[in-house]
């Protein structure tokens, strides 16, 4: 791996099947695993006493099995300033989204468990969240996207822009959106600079700021 | 039921039977032969009294009560075809419900017998909806089948009750005041035996007063227990017409168990979800975890290291195994197979299966309903893991039989016994769960396992819920 100092992560989920192969793959990526816990209380005194730069978290742990996890991640944020947060949960709720950005996107993650499958889209994810970027599942996006009482305006969007709309919102850059789109970075920041204009939104060039324009767009 | 575990058994969901037992102990009193220190005392008790007195009040309303309804009602039969027929009819009825409510409340304050408010009286709009609900209250109606009934029934009170009181009086004060001279005034009953009676044939004088002194003390011990079997029968008609609704009391039955129902299947299914959620769905996303770093390893185009890659995919094709039986286990759980082919065989599976020997007496010739047959199922499963868990059984049986409209369920055990719900409760929730199921189709469960054993658990179950 890189020569830099690994990445210091800290994991919080209840099911013991998970967290070992969470801490498995995340050290074989070269991750460094600062703690792995089963209850939101041990994550909280774990990332007081590692400080790591990203705690993972799953939503429903202890004692209720209702969102103690995600009200431990919001606790943590506001405690430790520059700590990137990733809650992950088998369900994606669009309320825990918007109480997780209620404040800003920079270092947020909110993923289904899912995802772990795809492995390098996993661990980009926590590198982006761990450097105070944004990852939104595509099916938070989707849920925002299809709630969004802007659909009208939406409507006026090209189908390529409507999916570099969806991109943009999961929190990714330009250089990837032209990854996974296949064409060049030209042409995604044409779009960009099209779906800003047609959706009347202050142009940014920073990701976390556009996620959230963008969220505040279909949210409002 | 052995000591010590009575009131664990009651605990668990044994039917409500005090109005049977009040029904039997009332019966008793009245049926079964008085102790001399209980007929001795009877005359001057406090229930006495008040029985009088609600024989006396109650017959006096009752004439007003019958005067009113009946009134009403006449005319309202003379006139049926006209409206003022109908709303005649319909006073009568609603006046019916104002006189059943005195009734319930003179048992109340006299008699100390609480007879359960009905429904109010709920009118549709306008008259002829006042109208429409009045002649179906069936309240109402059962009310004024009361007051009618209460016509007998206060005749009886005043000739075999009052009288009765009156006549004691009488015979008592009577060779008093008349200086032993002239006939006691009697009345009521005694009328019939005193004034043709052979106590008056000639005889005068000191006998004769003594005579009449004697049958006042005689019927002082009488007659509060003819009062008394009168208000009982007055009390069942009180009761079976005064009260709620049956009807409406079944309706409301029928949605308490109903919630309980709803209740008891949301609780299945958020612990199904749990189920699922926490083992199955986990046991997945790891495998599709290990999978995923598999082919990333694969993609990476890096040297591979078989010895790692065999490792992850060893891990991964366990977790895929573990879900495999994770996912049968819950499925068993939600629906046993077994009993496709029926509670008998399902249970001989099970008995097969216990890791203590275990026979199955099986004596149920027609099925109970696919419900009862599972709670039955689940009851069982549940009730031999924790023998074979807790008891430190050598032996262990199951009997299933019919009793009445009931199946009966027996699994008994030769362990080390004491067995609570609160134990067995706290190494599995299963059990809690299992009495809920049984409660919700108005089952009961009752454990009896003295220290030493042996332990034994009864499951009543409706046959058809």
């Amino acid at each position: 791996m890189s020569t830099v100092a690994p990445i210091r992560v800290a994991i919080a989920e209840d099911s013991a099947v998970l967290r070992d192969g969470l801490v498995q793959l995340l050290v074989d990526r070269g991750f460094e695993v600062t703690d792995a816990v089963a209850d939101p209380e041990s994550l909280t005194s774990a990332v007081a006493r590692f400080c790591p730069d990203v705690a993972v978290v799953d939503i429903r742990m202890p004692p209720t099995f209702t969102d103690e996890g995600l009200r431990a991640a919001i606790r943590l944020r506001e405690d430790h300033e520059g700590l990137g947060v990733l809650v992950f949960s088998q369900y994606i709720e669009t309320r825990y989204a918007a109480q997780l950005l209620a404040h800003d996107a920079t270092g947020v993650g909110y993923l289904l468990k899912d995802r772990v499958a795809d492995v390098a889209d996993f661990v980009d994810a926590i590198r982006r969240v761990a450097c105070g970027g944004t990852a939104l599942d595509p099916e938070v996006v989707r849920q925002l996207l299809g709630a969004s009482k802007k659909g009208d305006s939406l409507s006026g969007l090209t189908p390529r822009e409507r999916e570099v709309l969806a991109l943009m919102a999961e929190g990714r850059s330009n250089t990837a959106i032209a990854q996974a789109l296949v064409v060049s970075d030209g042409a995604v920041e044409k779009h960009v600079a099209n779906i800003f204009a047609k959706l009347d939104l202050p142009v940014s060039q920073s990701s976390h700021r556009r996620v959230l324009a963008v969220l505040r767009y279909l949210e409002s | 039921m052995t000591a010590g575990s009575p009131a664990v058994g009651r605990a668990l969901g044994a039917p409500d039977g005090s109005s049977r037992r009040r029904l039997h102990s009332m019966l008793d009193t009245v049926v079964r032969a008085p102790s001399t220190h209980t007929i001795a005392r009877t005359p001057f008790t406090r229930r006495s009294l008040t029985e009088l007195g609600f024989v006396v009040v109650s017959s006096f309303f009752a004439g007003i009560g019958m005067a009113f309804v009946a009134g009403l009602m006449a005319l309202g039969v003379a006139l049926a075809v006209t409206f003022i027929g109908l709303s005649a009819l319909a006073l009568g009825i609603r006046g019916a419900r104002g006189f059943a409510r005195l009734h319930r409340n003179l048992a109340r304050g006299l008699l100390d017998e609480i007879i359960p408010e009905p429904d109010a009286f709920v009118a549709r709009g306008g008259f002829l909806g006042w109208l429409q609900s009045a002649l179906r209250d069936r309240v109402g109606w059962r009310a004024a089948a009361y007051i009618a009934l209460k016509v007998p029934m206060s005749v009886a009170y005043v000739f075999f009750g009052f009288s009765l009181w009156w006549d004691a009086f009488a015979c008592l004060v009577n060779p008093w005041v008349h200086d032993f001279n002239g006939t006691p005034a009697v009345f009521g009953v005694m009328r019939t035996v005193f004034t043709p009676g052979y106590l008056s044939l000639g005889s005068s004088g000191f006998p004769l007063y003594l005579g009449v002194e004697l049958t006042g003390v005689a019927l002082v011990f009488l007659a509060p227990w003819v009062v008394h079997l009168l208000v009982s029968v007055d009390k069942m008609l009180m009761r079976s017409l005064l009260g709620p609704d049956p009807v409406s009391l079944r309706v409301r039955t029928l949605e308490h168990q109903r919630t309980h129902t709803l209740d008891a299947s949301a609780a299945t299914l958020r612990r199904i979800e749990r189920d699922l959620h926490d083992g199955t769905q986990a046991q997945l996303v790891a495998l599709a975890m290990r999978l995923g770093l598999v082919k990333a390893k694969l993609d990476s185009g890096e040297a591979l290291e078989v010895e790692e890659l065999r490792t992850l995919v060893d891990e991964a094709h366990r977790g895929a195994k573990e879900a495999i039986v994770e996912l049968r286990d819950l499925a068993r759980g939600i629906h046993p197979p077994a009993l496709d082919t029926g509670l008998e065989a399902a249970l001989a599976t099970l008995a097969a299966r216990s890791t203590v020997p275990t026979d199955l007496s099986f004596t149920l010739f027609d099925r109970p309903t696919p419900a009862i047959e599972a709670i039955a199922y689940f009851c069982v499963a549940e009730l031999l893991a924790n023998v074979a868990q807790h008891a430190s059984a050598s032996r262990a049986s199951i009997r299933c039989a019919r009793n009445g409209d009931w199946l009966r369920l027996v699994v008994r055990d030769d362990g080390v016994g004491g067995a609570q719900l609160t134990r067995l409760g706290s190494t599995s929730s299963g059990l809690a769960g299992l009495v809920d199921r049984v409660r919700s189709v108005d089952g009961h469960l009752d454990i009896a396992s003295p220290p030493h054993g042996p332990t034994v658990v009864t499951v009543d179950l409706p046959m058809h819920a």
